[in-house]
């Protein structure tokens, strides 16, 4: 249980990105997808040369909402909706990700690891030596891993929680903090009604900008944990990173109904939480009756779109 | 009174009858794949050979993370917390997220090309800690003499692999590694799904001499379009995997994800019958189970000459569409 807590507060900080952007602003953005990894790749890669892991973390999220902002110039300057800005912006990440980690999967390991060598050189030989001839001048020597220092113990014990909820609850209060300044209130006055901050005298580009970019922080932010919790990181890691984030977020406002705390912030926390719990049970239990592994995206879709469809039916008012 | 400590008792040793005796495996992998179903069926295979009984004296709680790191990271974490007494974990990220969090109970790993490159343990062989397994490196510099020997004229080798993969980066910079001191040149082919694999065969492909696949996931679940695309360009593909070369390779040298499969079984059986994943070594497939594929139709089709020397060594050989095994 522990350990689903953990999991569902870490995606939390992605989903409460996704809120901002889907919810506060009113800017479809596929970003996360990529600022994701983008975030845990920053954080194996300056990890691993040696940075403590504070300054890594808040580089990796620093560098993810730069992928945000670069969404939001595309769109804003270009005049393209942000949904296709931000694929084409996530697309090109898959490549960025690569190149800052040098490799598809890069570990944050505990210990330090000896020189990688190859089959020859291990096994020794091969059955088709005598045809082919045996090891000549080949030697294959890539450089073993060093150990990186991370907060979290991987213990159920509750340090890692303890320590995930503290950033959990920093960074919603920070957040609400923020959205309660006559900026912040701007910004959500532009995803209201983006002619009203015209009226103002303000270029609403400005809070596209500043509102994507926020959201892509909180997402790499959530990456980054995430990274230095599992151990690694992935050029995969991101797939489907906003579908499960707009669920956690649906989730929490069916729940929540038309209460709202902290300006909905509180919304995808919980929404996160009940989402991971459910994933876990349908891990335990969707075998027995019937469920496939590959159905769990198929479930996942259905799902959003039946609860936007329910919620249709009850009041005319839009949503996503 | 001493009637409800008896019952006590009786239930007591009940429950514990019930639970004791069996053991339970949690098997781990990332995504839905035939060769990475191999290598489960294989892990059943060396248990059940061993005389272990599925269901009775072993049960298994097989788990499988769609393809999703989120997925294998709470998979790890459920069986972390579960009362599993033996961990599976097949592929690089599923084992990346187990051996993190689970120490007290050995994690035995599978198919993953470069442990020690991802940090799951310190060094081939015996090591210090809960976590054993078995490598699915290919040799890849054996690969590259036989191109050499069956194409002498041979310069350009083209690697067609998913970027994407960490197993296929793995073995491309062995490859670029061995290829000057056979005077080769390896040239990239890269695509992250079927089409970009095919489109990357169509543009790269005129410009080698011979085509080289790893152990891709991605090529192998395109390799029919690959094998074709090849074809009409008459360039042979040489394979790591022999599934891999039965969909439209010239050449395959490499095993069965099944063997894998058995020969991590075995790693387990050692760990069931008592023995300690530090009283074990992590290893590679040895080379008694690499097998040689030839598909001689292919050959005549492609108009090149193989040794006969190197034909006659073939383990399954492919002729008038029959295969044949030796």
């Amino acid at each position: 249980m522990i350990a689903i807590l953990e999991q569902g507060l870490l995606l939390a900080l992605a989903a409460m990105g996704v809120y901002i952007s889907f919810r506060l602003v009113d800017l479809p953005d596929l970003t996360p997808d990529g600022s994701y990894i983008v975030g845990g790749a920053v954080v194996a890669a300056l990890l691993r040369s040696g940075h403590g892991w504070v300054s890594s973390v808040f580089l990796a999220a620093l560098a993810a909402s730069a992928a945000g902002f670069i969404t939001a110039l595309i769109s804003t300057r270009f005049k393209i909706h942000t949904l296709l800005a931000s694929i084409m912006v996530m697309t090109g990440l898959y490549s960025v990700a690569i190149r800052i980690m040098n490799s598809p999967n890069l570990p944050i390991p505990r210990f330090s690891t000896e020189k990688v060598l190859s089959y020859e050189q291990i096994v020794g030989k091969t059955p088709l030596d005598d045809i082919l001839g045996g090891l000549e001048n080949f030697q294959y020597e890539k450089e073993g891993v060093k150990a990186a220092i991370v907060p979290f113990n991987n213990k159920a014990d509750g340090h890692d929680l303890f320590l995930i909820v503290l950033f959990v609850v920093a960074i919603g209060f920070l957040l609400w903090l923020f959205l309660r300044t006559e900026l912040g209130t701007m910004l959500r006055g532009y995803g209201r009604n983006r002619f009203a901050v015209k009226v103002l005298g303000v270029n609403p580009n400005f809070f596209a900008l500043m509102g994507l970019t926020v959201a892509n922080f909180l997402v790499g932010l959530s990456g980054a944990l995430f990274s230095m919790y599992s151990g690694f990181a992935d050029v995969n890691m991101g797939a489907g990173m906003v579908v499960v984030c707009l669920a956690s977020v649906i989730l929490g406002e069916i729940i929540f109904g038309s209460r709202e705390f902290a300006y909905g912030l509180f919304f995808p926390v919980v929404g996160a939480v009940v989402y991971q719990i459910l994933l876990s049970l349908a891990m335990k239990y969707g075998y027995r009756i019937g469920f496939r592994p590959s159905d769990m995206k198929l479930l996942t879709a259905m799902f959003v779109v039946s609860v936007i469809a329910a919620r249709r039916f009850k009041k005319s008012e839009v949503t996503v | 009174m001493l009637r409800k400590t008896l019952t006590a008792v009786v239930i007591l040793l009940i429950v514990s009858v019930l639970s004791f005796g069996a053991v339970r495996i949690g098997i781990t992998q990332i995504v839905d794949h035939p060769a990475l179903n191999a290598v489960f069926d294989g892990i059943v295979k060396a248990i059940e050979d061993a005389g272990f009984k599925i269901g009775t004296d072993v049960l298994i709680d097989r788990q499988n993370a769609q393809g999703s790191v989120q997925n294998a990271a709470a998979i790890a974490r459920k069986f972390a917390s579960e009362k599993v007494d033996i961990v599976v974990a097949i592929t690089t990220p599923s084992a990346q997220a187990c051996v993190q969090v689970i120490t007290d109970r050995p994690v035995v790993f599978s198919a993953v090309t470069d442990p020690v490159g991802a940090g799951l343990i310190k060094q081939m062989g015996r090591n210090d800690s809960n976590v054993v397994g078995v490598s699915d490196m290919v040799p890849v510099s054996t690969h590259l003499k036989l191109i050499k020997t069956v194409f002498p004229n041979a310069k350009r080798v083209g690697v067609l692999y998913n970027p994407g993969e960490s197993n296929s980066v793995t073995l491309t910079n062995m490859a670029k590694a061995a290829a000057p001191s056979l005077g080769l040149t390896i040239v990239d082919m890269t695509g992250t799904n079927a089409s970009e694999m095919v489109a990357a065969v169509n543009s790269v492909g005129p410009d080698v001499d011979v085509i080289y696949i790893g152990t891709d996931n991605t090529a192998a679940a395109s390799m029919q379009a690959i094998g074709a695309a090849a074809l009409r360009l008459k360039k042979p593909i040489v394979a790591a995997d022999i599934n891999i070369a039965r969909q439209g390779g010239l050449i395959g040298f490499g095993f069965d994800y099944f063997q894998v499969g058995v020969e991590t079984g075995k790693l387990v059986v050692e760990i069931l019958k008592g023995k300690k994943p530090s009283e074990l070594e992590s290893h590679l497939i040895g080379p008694e189970s690499l097998l040689l594929f030839i598909n001689l139709d292919l050959m005549k089709e492609l108009n090149v000459s193989i040794p006969q020397e190197i034909i006659d060594r073939a383990n399954i050989i492919v002729q008038n569409g029959q295969e044949v095994k030796r």
